[in-house]
């Protein structure tokens, strides 16, 4: 695996997935979380769909709750502005539980100049949608925070967003490349 | 042809067996009033551009059920990314039928972008999408919409239509919300599959001493 020396997170975000009965992941791909992409695109042991644009996300997951399913969209905080339409209907005229994991772009130490505003408009979107969120840094908390989102969602019947900063995700604050 | 009568056609290919998703707008009445069985088997989400994605979620979940999504020229417009994603996926249990009528018929009219030059199904073809087929009358419907439900492979066809509106009476409209939707097809996929869907009311952790 061609990942750096943070890899770990990945192991432990497929593992968390698994173990919260997760069979269908949608993505697009970014930096931070390389090596799950990777992992990933390795495994059998789930369904991994990759798009091309965070809009399509929401309704595979949606799609797949009703037939009976856990999913997961993944994607940079970024790809949340572009998932936000759906993710509103589906939420508010439907109360469909998804479960979104975003990688923390634009947390403190940024160096990509391109990479503030993501953050920065994370949480008023976040917080406009009443999506609840939790932050999740460190690689011990990746697995029970994956299994009590999903537990969490269902009860509430409500979308559930995890974003993933600190030491679960790659180099956080190296350039892209 | 006008929708009304394509989706007579259609339903006459279906079974109440087979799940589906409906854009929004008219065609929710109109499915409505012939959807196969009369039960719980459809998802019409509020959500222009999810239709399709909708289906490809429960046609993956569900990969031996049938999968049919009846989606629109406007929401495939807003979201044709979906394309490649549908042709990087096709799933064998998952047809796509587009009603193509090149306007906004349920707000008035205005014209979409298939009324200049863009082809649905060329553009699927393109993203990957195999068994993409255009129809414009009643036995092309008839003849391409059976072959596409019974070949085990993902299908996508485009069905040109007229405009035109079934007046439905407001004791015909589809009368149900959507969170009223999602429970009844839960419930319906549930009944279907044999299986227990997540959520709701789970209780059995009440009496334990950290509840």
């Amino acid at each position: 695996m061609a990942t750096t020396e943070k890899a770990g997170y990945a192991e432990f975000m497929l593992d968390g997935l698994l173990e919260a009965d997760v069979s269908i992941v949608t993505a697009l791909p970014e930096s931070l979380l390389r090596g799950t992409y990777q992992l990933l695109e390795r495994t059998d042991k789930l369904r991994y769909v990759r798009v091309s644009n965070e809009a399509e996300m929401p309704g595979i997951c949606a799609g797949a709750y009703l037939a009976g399913k856990r999913s997961a969209m993944i994607m940079e905080n970024s790809g949340l502005r572009q998932a936000c339409e759906p993710l509103t209907r589906l939420s508010w005229a439907h109360h469909v539980p998804m479960i979104l994991f975003l990688s923390n772009r634009g947390a403190l130490g940024e160096k990509n100049w391109w990479g503030h505003n993501h953050a920065q408009v994370m949480e008023p979107i976040l917080e406009a949608l009443r999506f609840p969120y939790w932050y999740v840094n460190e690689l011990n908390d990746i697995k029970p925070h994956i299994t009590k989102a999903w537990d969490h969602a269902d009860s509430s019947q409500w979308p559930v967003a995890l974003i993933f900063g600190g030491n679960c995700v790659e180099a956080p604050h190296r350039a892209a490349d | 042809m006008q929708r009304i009568e394509a989706i007579e056609s259609l339903a006459e290919l279906v079974t109440e067996e087979d799940l589906f998703t409906t854009s929004v707008g008219i065609l929710w009445d109109d499915w409505w009033n012939n959807r196969p069985g009369g039960v719980d088997n459809t998802f019409s989400p509020a959500a222009i551009g999810s239709v399709s994605p909708l289906a490809l979620g429960i046609a993956l979940a569900l990969p031996h059920r049938r999968v049919i999504a009846l989606d629109t020229d406007g929401s495939m417009l807003m979201n044709t990314g979906v394309m490649c994603t549908l042709g990087a996926e096709r799933p064998p249990n998952l047809t796509i039928v587009v009603f193509d009528n090149q306007i906004y018929e349920s707000i008035g009219g205005s014209p979409t972008l298939t009324s200049n030059n863009t082809d649905l199904a060329k553009m699927a073809e393109g993203a990957g999408c195999i068994n993409c087929v255009t129809v414009d009358d009643h036995e092309g419907l008839a003849l391409e919409a059976n072959r596409l439900l019974t070949d085990d492979e993902f299908g996508y066809l485009v069905v040109k239509i007229e405009p035109g509106i079934k007046k439905w009476e407001q004791e015909q409209r589809k009368p149900t919300d959507g969170v009223e939707d999602k429970y009844r097809f839960r419930r319906y996929v549930e009944r279907l599959e044999g299986i227990r869907v997540y959520g709701g009311a789970d209780q059995s952790h009440v009496g334990e001493i950290d509840c």
